[in-house]
């Protein structure tokens, strides 16, 4: 059975493995550094621990796992606020028109602005599976175990959710926006400074990120087209987000143009769909697969589960997932439909 | 004898014939009757002080006294950019380092500026293909500055020139084409011929007006940038020996270099000197090489002339100046006269002086050079 469950420290070697594997990878926000990485989760546990809502931002990393095998198959994080008490920074899309009364002439330009304007907005973030697990339900499972744990944590979160897609990247490794724009100012390929952004402090995104707009038109043609495009590879996570509420805004990644989703936290649809009910036991492992979580902070627990019956208040699942979610019958879970 | 002069009504045809000669290149003389018959009046106006000082367009022709006509022209623009907005790029440095990743680097970046804004600019340069040769270049680019000297209080303290940039002979602009025609869908002839009639400022405002950083453009834009057209190269060659330089301010169009200097530095208004005219009968050889002239002004605001006169004429008081030449500069015996090196190779050939007859005008003469290098003329 799978279950998407607060990352511990003891998943540090298999989060490696999946973070090293370029196929696997649909975000670059993961860190693959073993230092790093160990910092992220402990971070991640800390921040379940804390009740308080002031303090250092929380940042949550979980993990897809194969609870028969203990085999770690993906991950996805929440940051409570992007930046993490930094600037956030995306480029923003944006049309000047120049135009001249006296030659009666008109002309849309699209410039990018360097913004910080989605600092400190909830984002989604981090989110790695193994390709084999990308046509099955364990996919949905683990992207959207994410907003039902939002859902039962609300107060955590702010009132917009984002999340960056990965852009356009060739085979190679050549990432056409990065090739045109960033490398002249970073002066590093695409892989170091994507690595540098994972490990260190974004400090050196300010230092040495072009402070000014950037007229869209002066980019490469291969630059111009990978704008606001996302990779391929993410074409079914895009596709969930959008499904779930997100939409392409006007922001775009800065280093490779990817696009950044949009959305109300409040209207997201698996926040909106989701009920609150008491749990029952049920005798038959048949019924409409739901996503079922439970549990506060570090014993958050989200699975997929049959569910025979749904009553007003309460819903009758297995015993297996009971024992899963670590609840017993009576207490409250959390549903929403696949 | 060739002489520079106002620029006259009477100079239309003469004026527009060596525009249509000259071909593309020179935007600030479209070979367009109107717009030159503006600019006739225009400078009509600055020469009789009918306009605003800061309004004045000052235009010498170089009149061929044989023939009586104009066969050259230059000008003055006594302030730019006061009607409509004077634009350039400034090409400056964008310093991104990080003292954590040990990366340091270096953009060039173009920023739209008007910092020429007020200041007089040297313009519209044009010799006629027979004229050409023989220091009669010279002759009409420095006989500015001999009136930029004399009347200083029309101008601004330091002036520059906008060098035409590259392009090639179909007339593409590679800066242009890299930049301008992005943001302005036309060919650089076009745009450089609509901002002759006097529309650049209205193109200007569709120009980019955040930075551009260099790495963005292509090789072939970045490499004229601030590079001269080849048929420029003497011109700036000229300004350059006149104390001219690069002010890092470029053409928004073609990438071409603004020149600029300070008026008290230039070499021709450095190397001037005062004598009086002294009409003298008896008849002198004119015709010497261009190194042994001088250019020699009446100091006129209104109807300035400056010719060239063999050096050997210049005394240590006066110039001793045959009837015919001092009729084409309208000075009279005792007019103050102003001379100028035209040439700059080898020594100042005012102070080169063939020594007078006798030997006590030698001494005095010694003296009073003495006085004269030291600027007490």
């Amino acid at each position: 059975m799978w279950q998407v469950r607060p990352a511990n420290p003891d998943d540090l070697q298999q989060i490696l493995d999946i973070a090293g594997s370029q196929s696997a990878r649909l975000s670059s926000t993961l860190p693959k550094t073993e230092h790093t990485l160990a910092n992220k989760i402990a971070q991640s546990q800390a921040s379940l621990a804390s009740q308080s809502k002031g303090n250092s931002p929380r940042r949550l990393l979980f993990v897809l796992e194969n609870t028969d095998t203990g085999q770690i198959a993906g991950t996805a994080g929440i940051d409570a606020r992007a930046g993490n008490g930094h600037p956030f920074y995306n480029y923003r899309r944006d049309n000047l028109i120049h135009a001249s009364h006296e030659l009666n002439v008109s002309r849309r330009v699209e410039v990018l602005y360097p913004s910080h304007a989605l600092t400190d907005l909830t984002l989604l973030c981090a989110f790695t599976l193994r390709p084999e697990l990308r046509e099955t339900p364990a996919f949905e499972l683990l992207s959207r175990a994410r907003i039902l744990f939002i859902a039962s944590h609300r107060d955590w979160f702010t009132s917009r959710a984002v999340v960056e897609i990965q852009g356009i990247q060739h085979d190679g490794g050549h990432v056409p926006f990065w090739d045109s724009l960033g490398r002249h100012f970073f002066n590093m390929d695409f892989e170091t400074a994507d690595q540098y952004s994972g490990q260190l402090s974004k400090t050196f995104i300010a230092e040495l990120m072009p402070p000014n707009p950037v007229y869209v038109t002066l980019l490469s043609k291969d630059a111009q087209a990978a704008l606001g495009e996302p990779h391929p590879l993410t074409k079914a996570n895009y596709d969930l987000l959008q499904r779930e509420g997100f939409q392409p805004g006007s922001y775009v990644d800065i280093f490779d143009g990817g696009p950044v989703l949009e959305a109300r936290t409040d209207s997201l649809k698996t926040l909106v769909t989701s009920q609150q009910k008491t749990l029952h036991g049920s005798e038959t492992p048949d019924g409409e697969t739901c996503l079922i979580s439970a549990g506060e902070g570090a014993e958050f627990r989200c699975l997929l589960t049959p569910v025979a019956e749904t009553l007003t208040d309460e819903v009758k699942v297995p015993v297996s997932t009971w024992h899963a979610l670590n609840r017993s019958a009576g207490d409250q879970v959390r549903i929403s439909p696949l | 004898m060739l002489v520079i002069r106002p620029l006259q009504e009477n100079d239309l045809d003469d004026l527009y014939l060596m525009t249509q000669n000259a071909g593309k290149g020179l935007t600030t003389l479209p070979a367009d009757r109107e717009m030159l018959q503006r600019k006739i009046e225009r400078a009509r106006e600055s020469f009789n002080q009918r306009c605003a000082p800061e309004a004045g367009l000052y235009l010498f022709v170089l009149e061929d006294t044989v023939t009586k006509k104009a066969v050259g022209i230059s000008g003055v623009e006594a302030r730019v950019g006061l009607e409509e907005v004077f634009y350039n790029y400034r090409l400056s440095v964008t310093v991104n380092a990080s003292r954590e990743l040990g990366v340091h680097v270096r953009t060039p970046t173009l920023h739209l500026s008007n910092d020429m804004t007020d200041t007089t600019e040297i313009c519209s340069l044009l010799l006629s293909d027979d004229y050409k040769g023989g220091g009669n270049g010279l002759l009409l680019s420095r006989c500015r500055f001999m009136y930029l000297d004399d009347f200083r209080s029309h101008f601004s303290e330091k002036v520059f020139a906008e060098m035409r940039g590259v392009s090639d002979k179909e007339g593409r602009s590679p800066l242009w084409d890299a930049l301008g025609s992005k943001f302005f869908d036309m060919e650089f002839i076009q745009a450089d011929m609509l901002s002759g009639l006097g529309n650049k400022s209205f193109i200007a405002e569709l120009m980019p007006k955040y930075p551009i950083y260099l790495p963005m453009l292509p090789d072939t834009a970045r490499a004229v940038i601030s590079r001269v057209h080849e048929n420029t190269r003497p011109a700036l060659k000229m300004l350059q020996a006149e104390g001219f330089n690069f002010n890092g301010m470029v053409d928004i169009f073609d990438g071409g270099p603004v020149v600029e200097a300070f008026v008290n530095n230039i070499r021709t208004v450095r190397d001037s000197v005062n004598r009086h005219a002294m009409v003298v009968t008896k008849a002198i050889n004119l015709d010497v090489p261009p190194e042994q002239r001088v250019m020699i002004s009446n100091r006129s605001f209104r109807d300035f002339r400056v010719t060239t006169i063999p050096m050997a004429w210049i005394g240590p008081d006066n110039v001793r100046l045959p009837r015919e030449v001092a009729d084409v500069l309208r000075v009279e015996s005792g007019d103050p006269v102003r001379l100028a090196p035209l040439k700059d190779s080898g020594v100042s050939p005012i102070y080169s002086l063939e020594g007078p007859e006798n030997e006590e005008e030698k001494i005095l003469d010694r003296v009073r050079n003495y006085r004269n290098r030291h600027g007490q003329d």
